[in-house]
């Protein structure tokens, strides 16, 4: 199965550069995990950030500060410890989410639940894994902030196209769009979401308040 | 200057000498690059000594066999300076804090050689991009900015520098999707 749909290279860029918060790194690390082009292309970019840090014009250390970093030499260890892989994430998900504490599944909608990923606070992004029954429709949408989403299993599409596993789609205020899931089987996203959805239509303005995403 | 055998010194033999050569050469290095991106100037200098202290310590898990310990430490440094700007924002000291992505545990022999494979095919892609796309990407690293500023960059149009550098990753791309 190849992928179609990747990062653009400003977010594989602000990523590779450290520039995205939690929710948003972990959404482009989810799409790297499959996707070898994009692992391949921040390496690059890493190799790179080594190059600038190479030429850069040094800007001096405060005096002592060798002798300094050199006796807290001597309380260190010297071998790299492993940290413990941290629990309650189910096997399947990817690396990165792993990381994570996981809550339970919510209900949100007929046919569609989310399970939230615990982010420290720091970030402003939120993220989730989504799940929707096959051919659910989703409520035409657009959204207050950037949302990035990976898909784990199954597809969706909307007028961008289709996404099936590996894919990331990238969506802001200028996107309005009513995303249509495949009807082979159930599809689960890793979401990371700033600011809010919005709904449109009669139905969708009167159920906005009871859905929380 | 062979910093990769400096480090191997490190690694092997915890030489001292080697440590503070590797010291002198690159903590002054991060402590700019990490002003450039908007540390107040005693952030960088932390962020520098506590750079050179994970070179200590991880000097093992550094793969003596690639040129590339300029990006071994720039990613120590990006992420330390990734957790220095999450643990102030959260107030509170997060003890198990890492950049989400790049994880700390210790790599197994299988991944360690895909890695080796990896770095062979990124460097022959590196090597075929032009010199002046080269250095538009590096540019990029070296703008002056805020935290406030990289918040908003993902919603700000694409300008001259940022559309000189977008072509040149989507070049860097293409050299990367011929290498199999």
């Amino acid at each position: 199965m190849s992928i179609v749909h990747h990062p653009s290279e400003m977010l594989l860029s602000m990523h590779a550069a450290g520039e995205l918060d939690e929710g948003q790194s972990l959404a482009i690390a989810t799409h790297l995990e499959s996707c070898r082009l994009c692992r391949d292309t921040v390496l690059a970019l890493e190799s790179i950030g080594g190059a600038a840090l190479e030429t850069v014009a040094p800007v001096g250390m405060s005096a002592g500060t060798l002798e300094r970093t050199r006796a807290r030499l001597e309380r260190l260890p010297s071998a790299g410890a492993a940290r413990p892989k941290p629990i309650g994430a189910e096997a399947p998900l990817p690396k990165c989410i792993q990381r994570y504490g996981v809550a339970h599944w919510k209900w949100v909608a007929p046919g569609v639940s989310m399970r939230p990923i615990l982010l420290p606070r720091s970030s402003q992004t939120r993220a989730f894994l989504l799940k929707s029954s096959r051919g659910t429709s989703m409520l035409q949408h657009s959204h207050s902030g950037i949302e990035m989403t990976c898909v784990l299993a199954g597809s969706f599409s909307h007028e961008g196209g289709r996404f099936s596993v590996g894919d990331f789609d990238f969506g802001d205020a200028a996107i309005d769009h009513q995303p249509v899931v495949g009807s082979e089987e159930e599809c689960i996203c890793l979401v990371a979401m700033a600011g809010e959805l919005r709904f449109h239509g009669v139905f969708g303005r009167v159920i906005q308040p009871f859905i929380r995403l | 200057v062979d910093w990769a055998k400096l480090v191997a010194e490190v690694a092997v033999r915890q030489n001292r000498q080697a440590f503070d050569a590797l010291f002198n050469h690159y903590a002054p290095r991060v402590k700019s690059l990490m002003m450039k991106n908007g540390a107040s100037e005693e952030l960088a200098e932390d962020i520098a000594q506590e750079t050179l202290l994970a070179v200590w310590r991880k000097a093992s898990q550094f793969d003596a066999s690639t040129d590339g310990v300029a990006a071994w430490i720039f990613t120590i440094a990006r992420n330390l300076r990734v957790d220095a700007i999450r643990k102030a924002r959260n107030l509170i000291p997060l003890d198990n804090s890492s950049y989400g992505g790049w994880e700390d545990t210790l790599p197994t022999p299988d991944e360690v050689i895909q890695a080796q494979q990896d770095r062979k095919r990124v460097s022959r892609a590196l090597a075929m991009l032009p010199v002046d796309q080269f250095q538009a990407i590096k540019g990029s690293y070296y703008e002056e900015k805020s935290h406030g500023e990289i918040a908003q960059a993902l919603a700000i149009p694409l300008g001259t520098v940022k559309s000189r550098m977008r072509l040149a990753i989507e070049r860097l791309r293409a050299n990367l999707d011929n290498e199999e």
